[in-house]
């Protein structure tokens, strides 16, 4: 259970979300939508501690997260892919996968098995140099990273933006899998309304980094949607 | 010729031995540290005091002072270094404040006069090969710049604490996002700079008269080779040190030392006129 209430979060001196709260249970799928600079990232980097200051309470199975430094937080169970995938160009895609070790408890260098059946590219590169990847596979490197780490929630980034069509749907696929078969929390960014009413039951709709909206997934109708998010 | 490339080597290696710790910190931290050259005077002064006071044989202060700057580093890092990242300017300034502080304290408790240390009998002999005479100490200087070396490329390539600090290098956000504490990473990565600084300190106290403000002219020489080499490049700090070593003794050779310097200055202009980012750089997307 990953729980916000009351969250406000600044990045220097803008104020970037506002009394945010909302309780998300282990094992769902939950997605969060909005216009683009309405704080979807901003609530992401707030969970991983990676905004300046923070007000009101994070909680993560009611430990408290807030006093944690970014890399406790990993150690705690969050895994995050983010925007641009950020994965390690000068690593070869072994390296990259094995850094998500680092945040493993117990301190092992295993490969995630899963990651590598869910993206059978990587296995097939393990050697190649990240950099040299496609935009794609990189992306299916950045989640094969946060499985590494055996995460309780996996924070994800609009994963699927700027990538060509059949690797979107891979990655969606792999996505709705980790969730449905492996029961692997998702916390999902995502502007695909369609992918997110197809694979997420809750949604929270971000507007001016408050939340407009919020819950089960069918509640996100037509409506909602225009007025939040058409431009 | 043959023996102003052998003593080419030798100032080359010199430099190489008081450019790594510069490469280790600027290249993976982007921290300029001005108090590197003061880091060596202390090494120097490690040696200095285990003869007056500890009789330890020579080579035994090479760990003594790796230990002794290494663990200044940490301090320093912790202190003054770790609250001004991303302040180019404001780091400059603080560790050239240290140095200053450094070379005070230092003046205070050994005094300003020149110091000498006196090497072992097996290091002061000289080798000679066909006409050209080879000083045992120059040939230990060059084999301790290239363990060092060897010991530095292990580190960052075949440790863990190296692989965490090449992740932190390239995106500390994302390395903190996997678990990486990238705090102590940097504060480990500043002392073994620091550690390496002090072994050169030791060996440089062998050759050449040790003094407060020694450091100083190392520091200048060792940046030069850094920026010439490109700075995140282990490879290309030994590759410039070669280099600039070489043409240095040449240029010396064949007229004198002061022209030496000129060229050697103009090189590095050059080279970084042409190659911004220095001789050897990652290419990376």
């Amino acid at each position: 259970m990953l729980e916000l209430e009351k969250v406000d979060s600044f990045y220097g001196n803008s104020h970037i979300l506002h009394q945010v709260s909302f309780a998300i249970p282990s094992g769902s799928f939950t997605a969060v939508v909005g216009r683009n600079g309405m704080g979807k990232t901003m609530l992401l980097k707030t969970i991983m501690g990676l905004t300046d200051r923070v007000r009101g309470s994070l909680l993560l199975n009611t430990h408290p997260l807030t006093p944690l430094p970014t890399h406790c937080r990993a150690k705690a169970g969050l895994a995050y892919v983010p925007q641009g995938r950020e994965i390690i160009s000068q690593f070869t895609v072994k390296e990259n996968i094995l850094m998500g070790c680092y945040a493993r408890l117990d301190g092992k260098k295993k490969m995630p098995e899963l990651a590598l059946e869910l993206f059978p590219y990587l296995k097939d590169n393990l050697n190649r140099r990240a950099g040299l990847l496609s935009g794609g596979q990189q992306q299916q490197l950045a989640i094969a990273r946060a499985l590494a780490a055996k995460p309780a929630v996996l924070l994800l980034d609009e994963p699927t933006e700027g990538i060509q069509p059949n690797i979107v749907e891979q990655i969606e696929q792999a996505i709705t899998r980790l969730n449905q078969d492996f029961g692997l929390t998702i916390v999902l960014v995502e502007q695909n309304i369609a992918f997110a009413r197809r694979a997420a039951q809750q949604f929270i709709m971000l507007n001016n980094g408050a939340i407009a909206a919020k819950g089960s997934i069918h509640e996100l109708s037509d409506e909602l949607v225009h007025r939040y998010m058409a431009v | 010729m043959l023996s102003s490339i052998l003593s080419g080597l030798s100032i080359g290696s010199v430099l190489l031995l008081v450019a790594l710790g510069l490469t280790v910190i600027y290249g993976s931290m982007g921290i300029i540290n001005m108090a590197h050259g003061e880091l060596v005077m202390l090494g120097a002064y490690v040696t200095v005091f285990s003869e007056r006071f500890l009789r330890l044989p020579f080579l035994l202060c090479l760990p003594l002072a790796f230990g002794v700057t290494a663990g200044l580093g940490l301090l320093i890092e912790r202190v003054v270094v770790r609250r001004l990242y991303g302040r180019l300017l404001d780091t400059l300034l603080a560790t050239w404040g240290i140095g200053i502080i450094l070379q005070q304290v230092i003046r205070l408790s050994f005094g300003p006069e020149l110091q000498n240390v006196s090497v072992p009998g097996f290091l002061t002999g000289e080798y000679r090969i066909g006409e050209v005479s080879l000083q045992a100490y120059r040939l230990a200087i060059f084999l301790v710049a290239l363990a060092l070396f060897a010991i530095a490329l292990l580190i960052l390539y075949r440790t863990d604490f190296g692989t965490q600090l090449r992740a932190v290098t390239q995106n500390p956000q994302i390395s903190a996002c996997n678990g990486i504490n990238v705090n102590q990473i940097r504060s480990y990565t500043f002392a073994l700079g620091s550690g390496l600084a002090g072994v050169a300190g030791v060996m440089v106290s062998g050759f050449n008269a040790v003094s407060p403000t020694m450091g100083t002219n190392y520091v200048v020489d060792s940046f030069i080779v850094v920026v010439v080499g490109g700075v995140s490049s282990l490879v290309g700090t030994v590759a410039s040190s070669a280099l600039l070593g070489s043409v240095n003794s040449v240029v010396a050779w064949m007229s004198n030392d002061v022209l030496a310097k000129v060229v050697l200055l103009g090189l590095a202009i050059a080279v970084i006129r042409f190659f911004p980012k220095g001789l050897f750089t990652i290419q990376s997307r």
